[in-house]
């Protein structure tokens, strides 16, 4: 009887070993799918993340039409070259951003006359700009820096060297307006590549008006005040 | 059953010596027993077998990831040796008549022209204007310079194969280059001399399109409706500029622009950009802005 204990039990802590490793294993294969899933996650329809991309989406796509207008009717170089490179930056953005929407499973674009930058509230504690010259902690319902159908019409109507300061005016106060938003997103939100663009965002319009407030000047002309 | 006859078997003669053991210390109660080498060597070989197929899993992975941007890995090229890396702020143009003193050769970055050079796998015959070249590194492209004296023939088509047909690229002649290759993504260099060096795709995979490293992402390659001819790109200038020349912006972006800038809106409003508007038009803008700047 005692012959067969010896080796039995010898046998048992193998197994309990062989076990122990296994489950070490597939507790570590566990950490990682977890930590991978919790990264993975889509953010929700109230995140910085999706309100932030919808709404700058929205912002861009209305950039890119004025930045057409200008690259098709001015016959300025220089501008010309300005207007390509806002429309295709702007429109390459935009369609990654629609990118994300689609794998958050998120619409592309803000519901219409759902309003604007709630996302921007950190519920209700922070304000933000209305797009009228005040301030508020709800949603806005014209985006700071967009143009109005009337003012796309009179770019339309332009040319020559009025057509270039007005596109001008209107892209600089289209830039201005939408920095806050970029500011918010690139510290607020929670993928880091939304972060990212966000801030590349931030950073490239910031030395665009720079540029596009010299070019105000040279042609003699002063920016707009800030919708 | 079969199983267990057999590892009895196969552990006799130890497995008396510990039945004797235990007999003993059924009796003493803390009878030392001989080592069980059996068990100890059956849990490394299992803990090595479990160890091993990690290793190799872990480090398959890692070789797959390596090259790949993420979040967790903004840049891959730092695990590629002779990298050198300089952080520049980005959107400074010039004019282009005006002329950058880099301090770099060839430069990745710092101000450029405000039209970029195409890089839609471009391949140039003839070497380009070095301020254009690094507006083209800002939208997210990678720049293969290389020495027209020691890169000919063979190793001069090697090269043009990794950039013919790729978006996102773009190769020149820099006449007097230190080493036969140099490799310019924005805020990268690696410069290499043979054009078998493995470091020269690594470099291509870690930072071209690199939404991380280059400052403008979604900047376009193509260059129609921006002044810049592809077909005659503007010609590159071997000798440094001079800095005392007005005409000269210096790394940090101040130079001749900002002074003439300057000048417009100060003292001497003489270039022909300054003129006010054209009155003949029909419709004037729809506000009152387009008044001369105070001054």
């Amino acid at each position: 009887m005692t012959s067969t204990r010896g080796p039995s039990s010898r046998t048992w802590v193998l197994a309990a070993a062989a076990l122990a490793v296994l489950l070490v294993g597939a507790a570590a294969g566990m950490l990682i799918t977890t930590a991978r899933d919790a990264s993975d996650a889509a953010p929700g329809a109230d995140s910085v993340d999706v309100g932030f991309a919808q709404d700058m989406r929205m912002h861009h796509l209305q950039a890119v039409t004025m930045a057409g207008i200008e690259r098709d009717r001015t016959s300025d170089l220089t501008l010309q070259g300005l207007a390509f490179d806002i429309e295709s930056t702007q429109l390459s953005q935009s369609s990654e951003m629609a990118g994300w929407l689609t794998v958050w499973v998120q619409p592309s674009l803000p519901a219409p006359g759902a309003g604007h930058m709630a996302w921007m509230s950190e519920g209700g504690t922070h304000s933000h700009s209305n797009g009228e010259g005040g301030s508020t902690t709800g949603s806005v319902q014209i985006m700071p820096g967009m143009a109005t159908t009337q003012e796309l019409a009179q770019l339309r109507k332009l040319s020559g060297q009025e057509l270039d300061v007005y596109f001008l005016q209107l892209m600089l106060r289209h830039h201005e307006g939408g920095l806050e938003m970029a500011q918010y997103a690139a510290e607020h939100a929670s993928k880091g590549y939304v972060r990212n663009l966000a801030d590349k965002i931030v950073k490239s319009q910031e030395s665009e008006s720079k540029q596009m407030k010299e070019m105000l000047a040279k042609r003699g002309a002063k920016p707009l005040p800030a919708s | 059953m079969a199983s267990g006859t057999k590892s009895k078997g196969s552990n006799k003669p130890r497995g008396k010596s510990n039945s004797a053991n235990k007999a003993r210390r059924s009796v003493v109660g803390t009878a030392r027993k001989p080592k069980p080498w059996g068990m100890i060597m059956g849990v490394i070989v299992i803990v090595a077998l479990a160890g091993g197929v990690f290793t190799y899993a872990f480090t398959q992975i890692n070789e797959k990831e390596k090259w790949v941007v993420a979040e967790d890995n903004k840049d891959p090229s730092e695990n590629i040796s002779g990298v050198v890396r300089k952080t520049y702020p980005a959107g400074q143009h010039v004019e282009s008549t005006q002329r950058v003193n880099y301090n770099y050769s060839p430069p990745f970055g710092g101000p450029h022209d405000g039209v970029w050079a195409d890089c839609n796998g471009t391949v140039y015959p003839k070497a380009v204007r070095t301020e254009n070249m690094v507006h083209a590194l800002e939208h997210g492209s990678v720049w293969i310079a290389y020495n027209p004296d020691k890169i000919k023939g063979k190793a001069l088509n090697t090269l043009k194969a990794k950039v013919e047909g790729q978006p996102y690229m773009l190769m020149s002649p820099y006449p007097g280059l230190d080493k036969p290759i140099s490799l310019q993504s924005w805020g990268h260099q690696l410069k290499v001399t043979d054009v078998g060096d493995a470091r020269i795709d690594e470099f291509i995979k870690s930072l071209r399109e690199n939404q991380y490293q280059n400052p403008e992402p979604g900047g376009r390659c193509d260059s129609q409706d921006t002044g810049f001819d592809v077909s005659n790109p503007p010609p590159f200038v071997a000798e440094k500029p001079d800095p005392k020349d007005p005409n000269t912006v210096s790394m940090n972006g101040k130079g001749a622009k900002d002074a003439s800038a300057e000048e417009q809106s100060g003292t001497s409003p003489t270039t022909s950009a300054t003129t006010p508007p054209a009155s003949d038009a029909s419709t004037p803008p729809a506000t009152s802005s387009s008044t001369p700047p105070s001054q």
